[in-house]
Order: structure tokens, then sequence, then C-alpha cells
């Protein structure tokens, strides 16, 4: 080879080997423990007056900035909310409002009345004291025949009067009542024991009403009240916003917890192709929100930052196509011809998931073999004892020979019962950057007992077409692989009953209605009766395995060594107002 | 102009509704009721016929009103005007340090012909036409941005300045410098190899061998008289390249976190915002159209033998 070429070639591989050192640090790869992470850190040094914290918000498109509680819509918003949040309740660890908040909350359940009572002194951080208007002010909003978002839903309608006001017969919702200066009742259809984690109708945020009131709603998305200098209860005030890119807060000297110790927070979008490096060179002391799982292993051996972890109130599962949904009478239907309408046959593909192996080697242990439908979080409601389906290839193949699944031709692929050959089409969503390899991996795990998958459509699918496919109940889709985020309140009710159109299994049975209802019926006010529903559901859900929950995951966050105290854990009484630095600048 | 892009218009429209899923397939989850959304889905009118849609969203267009953002929420202009202000200046400032960057080597690299000179500048236009650009952005974002902190790492601007003081337009320059070298430095080499190769021809044309008998210094012969014939091809385009400024890059704008052009067409493609693609595919369809009416008057300008009759 002559010189020349040799040079070329040099030219050529040097910017391939700069881009593999900056992929580097995969040698102490292995999964992470998960004791190791704390849920409070405590750095040493003596705090300084004030400071700035610095936040990054991973994301690769700009923020929409529709700073409402009541209008917003993407989670990057509310996740930017969270430093001058408007929020009324205070909950406990499993969800349930406690009279820690600015308000409390009383249930009359024999009257089907929830009666909210705030404290004293309250002031918004333009100086206006708190008022009972403003707790009724974001109900009037999104009741609004003009109101254009998606809180306006069947819960809300719970209200007495919320309908007539929407529809235009009434000029306010007769079921909100302003009992003296402190006190609001609301009255309300039914009642569950949902009201309890601020569901049933019952809002969490207050509105500045004496703001808020001059606006017309249709006009509301557009005006600086949302936009520009939204008013706040929370520790801080917005002070400056450049629209897409960052947010500058200052200290609200009005906070009714106090003052907070910092002058202010700086929150910056960031692409989250350099979020890592971001955290690493000490641009920044924490991320808005949690890290992705996938960017563990760029993060873990940094040294000026503590990584905390917190249980995400979400699960992934497994789904098999069962039935259809009927669009115009709402109502899901079972197909006893579907090809997964064998129990055991689904139950034998849970069995031959080896997604222990998964979670160890594409999420370094942050993600972990779910058992049931709940989150573990909800310790009353989470049944430990279920087994779950673990990795068992004997087990599966047990199954699939005493069902009849037995392979008749000889290609050591499994026929049906009938002798037919099986093909089951699985949906797979694009996105994750690991999705395909993992897709291939489970087909791999489902050919080793014999069974025959394929990708629906031959490749993964977009995130629009995936949902539109699933909800459609496209026939080329058999299985499919989603997740689901519980929210709050984990009832099963918007996801798994007969007339949810969320329930993309389409599998429905009257036991189970009987079950759902169950949890949400009046008798749940009992908790230990609502344990009990929701430990019986999560039993004839994993017997019957119309879907089977694979993952639960943990969600990570980082903290720069100068922020002297950080506490991510649920049901202590950490709060925004007490971070303190201990550097001008975040460590590098 | 006006029948392409009413063609235009309809194709793209036609071909936006037929895209799986619509601006309220990410709304779902468990907390949200399908009811509802279905409702929203109904008041925006995504159940009529597609010829009453379009009917609807043309006689909009025709008085200037391209609809709202169903991701942001705010007027399709309003958004455009916000962030086609951003990519025009980048792309001004990228395309000036391009013409800085890639006229000189041209030059350089047509006199100088087979030297040594030449041979490098060829290999550096090679290789920047070679790495993509995602793969320069990083590397660059992450030595001067990071590693070094010459650079601002995202946004346009730093949230500390008044708006309209001096240091607010310095910071907004300062943000933009990166970037803008990114794509100059990756941009430059079909002007390099226009200019090189032009030149390389005129070296043997009758005129400047003339020019060359009559005495006329070397270094003016290279100036005046074959440096201006060979500006011609990249005349040819310069139209495209003015239109082409409000395009925008997605991966620039996407890997400098710089609110753009390109970073809007991509995610309003993603979230299905209906009324923001059809604007855009719209605005770029007229660029491209005008930009190649504006190449063809240049030309005439520069190239006194093509007129338009």
């Amino acid at each position: 080879m002559s010189k020349k070429l040799w040079t070329m070639l040099v030219l050529l591989i040097a910017p391939m080997l700069v881009l593999g050192a900056c992929t580097g640090n995969d040698d102490s790869s292995g999964p992470a423990d998960l004791t190791k992470f704390p849920l409070v850190v405590d750095n040493e040094g003596e705090a300084i007056e004030g400071g700035t914290l610095k936040v990054a918000l991973g994301t690769d498109t700009p923020f929409q900035g529709i700073f409402s509680w009541v209008l917003y819509e993407d989670s990057y918003d509310a996740d930017i909310m969270g430093y001058a949040s408007n929020v009324i309740f205070e909950t406990d660890g499993e969800f349930l409002v406690n009279d820690q908040g600015i308000a409390s909350l009383e249930v009359d359940q024999a009257n089907n009345k929830a009666i909210v009572k705030i404290r004293e002194g309250i002031k918004w951080s333009d100086g206006q004291a708190l008022k009972i208007e403003d707790l009724i002010q974001p109900y009037l909003i999104i009741g609004h025949p003009d109101y254009e978002g998606v809180r306006y839903d069947g819960d809300f309608q719970n209200i007495i009067g919320a309908v007539d006001y929407h529809n235009g017969k009434a000029d306010t919702i007769s079921g909100l009542k302003k009992v003296d200066d402190t006190t609001l009742e609301i009255s309300f259809t039914k009642l569950s024991p949902a009201i309890f984690s601020i569901g049933d109708g019952l809002w969490g945020y207050a509105e500045p009403s004496h703001i808020m009131k001059g606006i017309p709603v249709g006009k509301l998305l557009e005006s600086d009240a949302v936009r520009k200098n939204p008013v706040t209860l929370g520790a801080f005030k917005f002070d400056k916003i450049v629209p897409g890119e960052s947010i500058q807060f200052a200290r609200n000297e009005h906070y009714w917890k106090g003052a907070a110790k910092l002058d202010g927070v700086i929150v910056k979008v960031v692409p989250t192709s350099s979020i890592a490096k971001a955290i690493e060179t000490g641009k920044y002391d924490m991320t808005a929100g949690s890290l992705p799982a996938t960017t563990y292993p760029e993060v873990r051996d940094f040294e000026n930052i503590t990584i905390l972890a917190q249980p995400e109130l979400s699960y992934s599962y497994l789904g098999f196509k069962l039935g259809k949904y009927d669009t115009t009478t709402g109502i899901s239907t079972m197909d006893p011809q579907a090809k997964m309408a064998d129990v055991k046959l689904r139950q034998a593909m849970g069995y031959a998931l080896d997604i222990e192996q998964v979670n160890e080697v594409y999420y370094y242990g942050l993600r972990s073999r779910a058992n049931s439908l709940i989150p573990p979080v909800f310790e009353s409601y989470y049944d430990e004892t279920l087994e779950g389906y673990t990795y068992n290839v004997d087990k599966a193949n047990e199954i699939l020979d005493e069902a009849g699944y037995v392979d008749t031709d000889g290609d050591d692929l499994r026929e049906t019962p009938k002798g037919e050959k099986l093909e089951i089409k699985m949906a797979s969503m694009a996105g994750d950057p690991i999705a395909e390899e993992m897709t291939t991996f489970y087909m791999q795990n489902w050919a080793d007992v014999g069974l025959n998958v394929v990708l629906s459509t031959g490749r993964l699918i977009e995130f629009n077409s995936y949902y539109d496919k699933v909800q459609s109940d496209d026939p080329e889709i058999d299985i499919f692989m989603a997740a689901w985020s519980t929210g709050t309140n984990p009832s099963p009710a918007g996801l798994y009953g007969k007339e949810s159109a969320f329930n993309f299994s389409r599998y429905t049975t009257p036991k189970l209605d009987e079950l759902i209802a169950a949890i949400d019926s009046k008798k749940a006010f009992d908790i230990d009766y609502r344990a009990n529903a929701f430990h019986e559901w999560q039993l004839y859900m994993e017997k019957n395995a119309p879907v089977i929950p694979t993952q639960f995951r943990t969600a990570i966050y980082t903290i720069n060594d100068r922020v002297k105290h950080y506490d991510v854990n649920l049901e202590t009484d950490f709060d925004l107002n007490q971070i303190e630095l201990t550097a001008e600048e975040p460590i590098k | 102009m006006i029948p392409q892009l009413l063609i235009l218009s309809l194709l793209i429209f036609i071909m936006a509704k037929q895209m799986p899923g619509d601006p309220f397939t990410g709304l779902i989850t468990p907390e949200s009721d399908a009811n509802r959304i279905e409702e929203l889905r109904e008041e925006a009118g995504f159940y009529d016929p597609w010829y009453v849609q379009y009917a609807n969203w043309i006689i909009g267009v025709a008085q200037g009103d391209f609809g709202k953002s169903y991701t942001y929420k705010v007027p399709v202009a309003d958004l455009i005007g916000e962030r086609a202000m951003n990519t025009l200046w980048l792309s001004l400032l990228s395309v000036v340090l391009l013409y800085l960057i890639a006229i000189p080597l041209g030059v350089l690299a047509g006199r100088y012909q087979d030297t040594l000179v030449d041979k490098s500048i060829v290999l550096y236009s090679f290789v920047s036409y070679a790495i993509p650009t995602f793969v320069l952005g990083l590397i660059f974002l992450f030595l001067f941005g990071y590693q070094l902190g010459w650079f601002p790492t995202a946004g346009t601007v730093d949230i500390k300045y008044e708006e309209s003081t001096k240091a607010y337009i310095w910071s907004k320059i300062y943000h933009m410098l990166l970037p803008a070298i990114t794509y100059a430095v990756l941009g430059t080499t079909g002007v390099i190899q226009y200019l090189r190769s032009e030149i390389i021809d005129s070296k043997s044309m009758d005129y400047v061998r003339t020019a060359r008998s009559k005495g006329i210094p070397i270094r003016k012969v290279y100036s005046k008289h074959i440096f201006r014939n060979s500006l011609l091809p990249i005349a040819a385009f310069f139209g495209f390249t003015i239109t082409g400024l409000l395009g925008g890059s997605i991966f620039i704008e996407s890997i400098f976190g710089y609110p753009g052009m390109g970073q809007l067409f991509m995610q309003s493609i993603s979230s299905r915002d209906y009324s923001v693609i059809t604007a855009l595919v719209l605005l770029f369809g007229f660029l491209t159209l005008l930009g190649s009416l504006l190449s063809d008057i240049i030309m005439s300008i520069v190239d006194p033998r093509i007129r338009i009759d």
C-alpha cells in the first residue's frame, strides 16, 4: 500500500477513535446494585448565602411553555412548573391526601361531598391572599365551553352541575359551594376511594382568580398570565422566560413554608445527546425529572455527583389481543377464536421470556421483573406474594406440550393443537435505542420453546402508528409490548374495564368487572377491604394472563456535589425551600 | 408559481392526513379519558371529509391564516416567525463563514494545482464531505463547548441579559458561533470543487493567455479575470442559497439545542402537528420556487450573455 493511502486512512480513522473514546467507560459493566442507590444525599461543606441552582431539562425539542396546571399537556412543562407549583394538597408515601398541605380534605361519604379547608394567611407570589375563589377558578376554566384541553373528562363530569355549565345551561357549577372564607364544599354524583388520591373530579391546584377572572377562557393559552408571568404558590416564582429554551426563577418571598434559601433556579433545555457530558463537566446541579435508564452507564463513574434512585409509578407488560372494541357501543367483546385465546399458550409465553437477563444486560438492574400489575410503591395494594411469570423454559415447554402445542412437521416449531402452523405476530414500538435488540432477544426466547413469533409489519413500528394499530385492534397484531404509567391512583378501572377504550387486550369477563368494581366501591373506603380487592384482582389477572407484567422501573437522578441536601423519598417532607449550595458553581 | 403551490398544498395536505395517528395520539395516558379525546378530535374537524377539511384550510391560508399549532397552541404564523428569525441569523452567519473559508481555499487549490497545498485542500474537502453532520457536531460540542468551555453549549441566548442590550446581542452571536462554524466547515466541498475546476479550466482559456501576453501581472490576472468568471457556477446557486437560509438544519439544531426551523419541522411531523407541517412545506416549496427565480435573475446580472426574454 502506498504511503499516500496510509495517510488517508489515518485521517479517516482518527475521528472514529475520538468517537470511540466518547462512549468509553464500558469496562466496568455489570448490573447496578439497587441497594447502592440512596434516596437522600448529604454533601459536606459550609452552605453559601443564596446561590442559583442550575437544572438541565433533557429534551431534543423546545418546551411548549404552557405554565398552567389546567392547560399544559407536555410533561416537560410540568417538570418546570414543579419549581413554582400551585399544588394545594400534600400526600403521603402512598399518594393519599394528608393534612400537611395548604388545604386539607374531609370526605362526607353519606352525602357524596368533599370539604376542602385552606390555611389562613397563605399568599400568592404577587402578595395577594389565597381565597376560596382561587380554588373554584380551575373548575370554572376546565368546565368552560371554550376549554380545549383533555381535563374535561368523565371524572370531571362527576361534579354536580359540571355538564350543565359546560353546555352553557348554567353560569357556574352548582356543585361548588363557598361555605366561608376558608371552606369549599364540592358535591359529586358518586364517590370512590379515589377521592383520597385526588381523583373522582377533585382538582389539586389553585388558580389566581384575581388574574384569571379577567381573561376569557378561549384566550388563556395566549395570555401572559400563562406564558410570561404566571403567579404561583410555590417556593419560587417565574422571573424570566426565554421561550422554548430557559427559565429563570426567583425566590418567592411569600412562600407559606418560608422563603427559599436559594436566590433562584435556572432551568435550561439540554439536548439528550449531550446531557451526560453536561453533568460531568459541572454545567448543571441536577436534571428536571429523572434520567433515562439507558444513560446510566454514561454517568455512573462521574465523581462530581451522587446518583439517587426512586421507584417509578409504572410497569411494562406483554399484552395479548383477545377480542375487539366496538367504538360505537364502547364495549369490548372477546373473540373465542383469537389466536392467543388459549390461556396456556399465554402463560407459556410469559415463562419463556428471559426478562431477568434483559434487565441485567440492557438496564443495568434499573428494571426488575414485575410480578404484578401494581407497582410495589403502593405498599398496601401491591401483592408481594404473587409469583409472577419468572424465566422457566422447562415449565414453558411442559405447559405447551400439555396444551397440545406440539411440533408435528419436524421444523422445530410448534403447531396448534389442530395441527395448523402457528405464527404469532408481535407489535413492538420503535424509539428506545435498544428496542430492536430487545425485541430480537425476546423473539429468540420464544423460538427456544418452539414458538414462531414474527414482527407485525416486519419491523419496529413508529410511536403514532403503533398506538393507532394497537388501539384499532389491527388484525396484524396478536401480541404487543407496552407500558403504563399508573399515576397516583392505581385503580385498574380505566385500563382493564369492559368499557375502557384503553383495555388494549380486550379481555373482559363478568368476574373481572366485578373485581374492578369492588376496588372503587363504597365499601372500599375501608382500607383493608380495598387492599383485599386489589389483591384479588392481581391474582385473577395473573391466573388468566390477558396481559403479563414484565418490568418495574427505577428512576435515577444525578445530584451535583455542591447541593448540600437533597431527597427523592416520597414520604419525607423535604421541600425546595430547604435546598442549599456549598459552592458558587457546580463542581466539575 | 401559483398553480405549482396549489398542487403542492393539495398533495401535502392529503399526505399529512394519511399518516397514522393525529395530534391527540400523544395524549393517551391511563388518566386521560378516551371519550374526551374523541370529542376533541371531532371539534378539530378530523372526521369531516378530506375535501371539506382542505377547503377550510386553503380558504384560511388565502386569508393569511395558517391555523393554530396543535402542539404549541399558538398561531402557526407566530410560531414559524419566532423560529424563522433564529434560523435566519444562524444560517446567515454560517453562509458568511462558509464563503470565507471556501473561496480562498478554492482559489488557492485552483491556482496552485497539483502542489501540496492543492492536495491538502482537496483532501480536506473530501473528508469534510464524508463526515456526517452529527458526528462533527458532537465532537465540536464536546471539545470546544464542554471540555474547553470556549462556547455556550445550548440555546440561543443567555437568560441573564436584558433584551436588546449590547450584551444580549453579543450573547446571541456567541451562541450561534459554534453551530455556524460546524455548518461552515462541513458545507465547503461544493464551493471549493466548483471554484477549483473553473479556475483550472480558465487558466488555459484564450482571454487569460491574451491578458498574460499583454503583460498583466499574474496576480491581477487571477483576481480580475479568472476569479470573476470562476464565480459563475456559484452565482448560479446563490438564489437557492439565499432562500435556503430559512430551511435550517435538523442535525445542527438538535445537537446544539438551537430552536429553529429544522427542529420545528421534524417535531411537527412526529407529533402530527398538521397545521405546522402543511404551513412549513408550503413555505419551503415557495422558497424553492423563489430561489430558482432569484438564481435566474442573478445569473442575468453577472453573466451578460444570459438574458431573460
